[in-house]
């Protein structure tokens, strides 16, 4: 029987009134024989997506690191902050040393380092970029042939959503803030006030039926059409979703009544500053959603951020936030560090971690998600304390379609951070032969971490 | 090309058969911070001979808030990182707010008493003996009698100051800052006798340059990159001194200003002096030290976010005021009048580099002021950013509730819409 679906088919179906889409995922049906590529000989699509973290990770002021590893090249050792990356190891490369230049621009705080990676121009002003960042750019290359361009999510829970995606360095993407939010612009339409004048169905309502049962026919003729393998990986698919589902619907159903309640009026903002485990499970749920959506073809580009450059994460019981303690904690003279600080990275280094195994944890062909994916990891400072634009973490996870010889530590001895941007530009497959301006313009990309 | 211009000055030499070759060597400045003698074997806020009890201690905020009168209530939930104000790049702009009436410490810091600031009680210092008088001040890690350097003695143990050379906070966060471009100092000195080491007859020049530094792949500066002079109304200083050992000591005091690795930018000395040795590696190390108005260094702080200053770096900030104005040690009008100057040393590390005339055409032969063809003073323009400071607090013009002596601390009030 010939299959009635293929790789750009999306089930549709009808709930309150309201169109909801389900894509699907790169089943073996749609891939050759070896599972390395769709069966017309279509390569299997290479996602790309920027992942930002607030605060870098820890230095010492003598020179040390909590980060950095000794070996150059495949076979790094893992350090301390960066223990959360460790299953992941061989599809990660860290890039060290590398560094912003300003070329006599002042290095605006928590701004340029950022601000120079995703635009290749060190800023002249903190609230702006002095040129576009560059997932536009992959995005345009890349993202057209799907749903969304792009992506941007945003899992920090500040006051403020933030995103540090731009095309014109001025105004900045509206993320996705909530894992709500996010589940609504991947399976159905935007959520709406279900007192609003304009009536749309209560987002609830679609969770409890479950987006799936929209599509129950349409997914009963594509399971019966399928391998035995195929169905299982379905099955596994929309269980997932099922999960997630459930997730969110408990934040949306109505506590039970209390008579010593009283409702205090619905908060028009979510708080400003969220502790890091409740980012990370943020960052997890909302990653969750976003590997669906990235397996069912909704985009091939997303922009994510886990916490803002002057990140105010704390950890849960504390009275001061991350931000005050990468400033005021002093270096222990026996350990040579900050021991606090070093401990909040690693926590923040958790939420990469988790990112990205929700994007290794979806099978496609014969890899995973991640490894059709390029993911540049990247924060706004090096060594806190001090704002430092030297050594800025940055990394490159994903095999990007066997593009990217992931696996490996590259000392940058000082080299502009574009060299790195424009490395994960090359390899995402943007059609782009050099970036930056002034003296971080390169036309020299890393060629040990190209295939 | 060579640094030290040994450039025969023939048509001197003709005129006066007395006549020297005049020599001038040119430096970058790579690394500058306030001199703060380290007395502790390591640490930050470990003890040590400058500081006996370590550093001054983190404060207890919550104790200082309730000591101005707020209830424990409110105190906690103002250092709480959960509320919505709580944010340091807003400031907690209810802890300016604590002084008599709740008044703004920041900007009136003698609306409360002084809550005190641990000082320097070392004997030992760094610096320059700045009045002659070998019984005033510290003595020198090398034994020199009469250091003056009462900004030592206040803020020595202050977490921001204190720690070995180049690694304490303030000095790695502002030399980076210099590092990356924002600012480039410039030395010549200049002599007209035979030998540099020793010579009795020498001008120091101290000047700026939009030239920015250049590092090597090590991070470090590198030397004998090529800087002009940037004729600049208020950035120069120029010091008559002589050498002996190749140590350039002044002969007599002056005044000038240098751009200053701190939140205040403007050090202007009075009486000031320079004693800087020649290295045999081709550096220049020592200090420029004189006397300083200690209020405008307040006000840095204050500018630079009094609560942000106060929570990073565990000071009060009227405290600091306090510690200040008592140890000040000199004043323009007299030894009657006010003292409203503080006794101060730069440590100063300078590399090697060519230093052009402010045409570029040639490299300076001579210690020279080019005050005279600079243009007229621009406002300060500091770093763009997205907040202003007003009051040593960040105002949000859009926000709803502002901070301030009458503001309502407690939810409901500002939880459900802070910061609107």
């Amino acid at each position: 029987m010939k299959l009635r679906f293929n790789r750009r088919s999306v089930l549709k179906g009808l709930l309150g009134g309201t169109a909801v889409y389900v894509g699907l995922p790169a089943l073996d049906a749609f891939l050759n024989s070896n599972g390395t590529a769709f069966a017309n000989g279509a390569p299997l699509p290479v996602r790309f997506g920027t992942y930002f973290w607030g605060l870098g990770l820890t230095d010492t002021p003598t020179g040390g690191t909590r980060w950095v590893p000794s070996k150059i090249g495949p076979g790094y050792e893992i350090m301390p902050e960066l223990e959360s990356l460790a299953a992941l190891k061989d599809k990660v490369s860290v890039f060290s040393g590398f560094r912003v230049i300003g070329d006599g621009r002042a290095n605006l705080v928590h701004w340029s380092g950022h601000a120079s990676i995703l635009s290749g121009i060190a800023p002249a002003a903190a609230s702006k970029f002095d040129g576009p960042s560059f997932d536009t750019k992959v995005a345009d290359a890349i993202g057209t042939s799907t749903r969304y361009k792009t992506i941007d999510i945003d899992a920090s829970v500040s006051r403020q959503p933030v995103s540090y995606s731009t095309r014109t360095g001025s105004t900045f993407a509206s993320p996705d803030a909530t894992p709500l939010a996010l589940y609504t612009r991947l399976f159905g339409p935007g959520f709406q006030d279900p007192n609003s004048d304009d009536w749309k169905p209560d987002p609830s309502i679609m969770l409890r039926q479950s987006v799936l049962s929209a599509v129950t026919e349409q997914r009963h003729a594509l399971m019966k059409g399928l391998g035995k393998a195929d169905q299982m990986k379905m099955d596994q698919y929309f269980s997932a979703v099922r999960d997630m589902e459930n997730q969110l619907a408990v934040q949306l159903q109505k506590p039970e009544k209390c008579e010593s309640c009283v409702v205090p009026a619905a908060p028009k903002e979510l708080p400003r500053a969220a502790s890091v485990d409740v980012v990370n499970e943020n960052t997890k749920t909302m990653a969750k959603l976003l590997a669906m959506g990235l397996a069912c073809n909704q985009s091939r580009v997303f922009t994510f951020v886990h916490t803002a450059g002057s990140s105010e994460t704390y950890m849960a019981g504390q009275s001061k936030i991350y931000h005050q303690i990468t400033h005021d904690e002093p270096t222990d003279a026996q350990l040579g560090y900050q021991p606090e600080t070093s401990k909040l990275a690693s926590q923040v280094m958790k939420g990469l971690g988790a990112f990205l195994t929700e994007l290794d944890a979806i099978k496609e062909g014969d890899g995973t998600l991640l490894d059709n994916s390029l993911v540049m990891a990247f924060s706004d400072t090096g060594y806190a304390k001090i704002h430092a634009i030297e050594n800025i973490p940055m990394f490159l996870a994903g095999r990007a379609g066997g593009r990217h010889k992931a696996g490996q530590h590259i000392a940058g001895k000082g080299d502009s951070v574009t060299r790195v941007s424009l490395t994960a530009m090359q390899l995402a497959g943007a059609p782009v032969g050099e970036f930056g301006a002034g003296s971080m313009k390169t036309s020299n990309p890393i060629h040990e971490v190209m295939a | 090309m060579k640094r030290t211009i040994e450039a025969a000055l023939a048509v001197a030499a003709v005129l006066s058969p007395l006549a020297a070759m005049a020599w001038t060597k040119s430096y970058v400045v790579e690394w500058n911070e306030p001199a703060m003698y380290y007395g502790a074997k390591t640490g930050v806020i470990d003890p040590g001979t400058d500081c006996p009890q370590g550093t001054n201690p983190e404060v207890d905020w919550i104790k200082v808030l309730m000591d101005a009168g707020y209830t424990r209530e409110e105190a906690e939930w103002l250092r709480n990182p959960a509320n919505p104000t709580r944010s340091p790049v807003h400031g907690q702009n209810q802890m300016a707010f604590r002084g008599k009436n709740r008044a703004n410490v920041y900007v009136n810091p003698t609306s409360t008493p002084d809550p005190g600031l641990v000082g320097v009680s070392g004997t030992i210092g760094e610096g320059i003996d700045l009045d002659g008088n070998p019984k005033t001040g510290f003595t020198s890690p090398t034994g020199e009698k009469g250091i003056d350097n009462n900004f030592y003695k206040t803020l020595g143990c202050w977490k921001t100051y204190r720690g070995p050379q180049r690694l304490s906070s303030g000095a790695l966060q502002f030399n980076d800052s210099m590092r990356n471009g924002g600012w480039t100092t410039l030395i010549v000195v200049a002599g007209k006798g035979a030998d540099p080491m020793n010579d009795p007859n020498v001008t120091v020049g101290i000047y700026v340059s939009d030239d920015k530094m250049v590092k090597d792949g090590n991070g470090n500066i590198a030397r004998d990159y090529t800087f002009s002079i940037k004729p600049h109304p208020k950035y120069e200083a120029i010091f008559p001194a002589r050498s002996r050992n190749g140590v350039i000591s002044s002969t007599q005091p002056t005044e000038g200003t240098l751009r200053e690795p701190g939140y205040w930018r403007d050090l202007e000395l009075l009486k000031a002096q320079v004693k800087l040795e020649m290295k045999p590696d081709g550096s220049l190390v020592g200090y420029v030290g004189g006397y300083r108005a200690w209020q405008p260094v307040y006000q840095g702080w204050v500018s630079a976010r009094g609560p942000v200053i106060e929570a990073l770096t565990w000071v009060q900030l009227p405290g600091v005021y306090y510690a200040l104005k008592r140890n000040a040690d000199y004043s323009p009008s007299g030894p009657k009048g006010e003292k409203t100057h503080i006794s101060y040393a730069l440590r100063v590390e300078a590399i090697p580099a060519y230093v052009m005339t402010p045409d570029g055409t040639q490299q300076v032969a001579a210690v020279e002021s080019y005050k005279s063809s600079a243009p007229p003073l621009e406002p300060v323009r500091f770093a763009a950013t997205s907040f202003r400071v007003i009051d040593g607090i960040v105002i949000d013009p859009k926000a709803k509730h502002q901070a301030g002596p009458d503001a309502v601390i407690l939810p409901p009030t500002n939880v459900a819409d802070a910061g609107k």
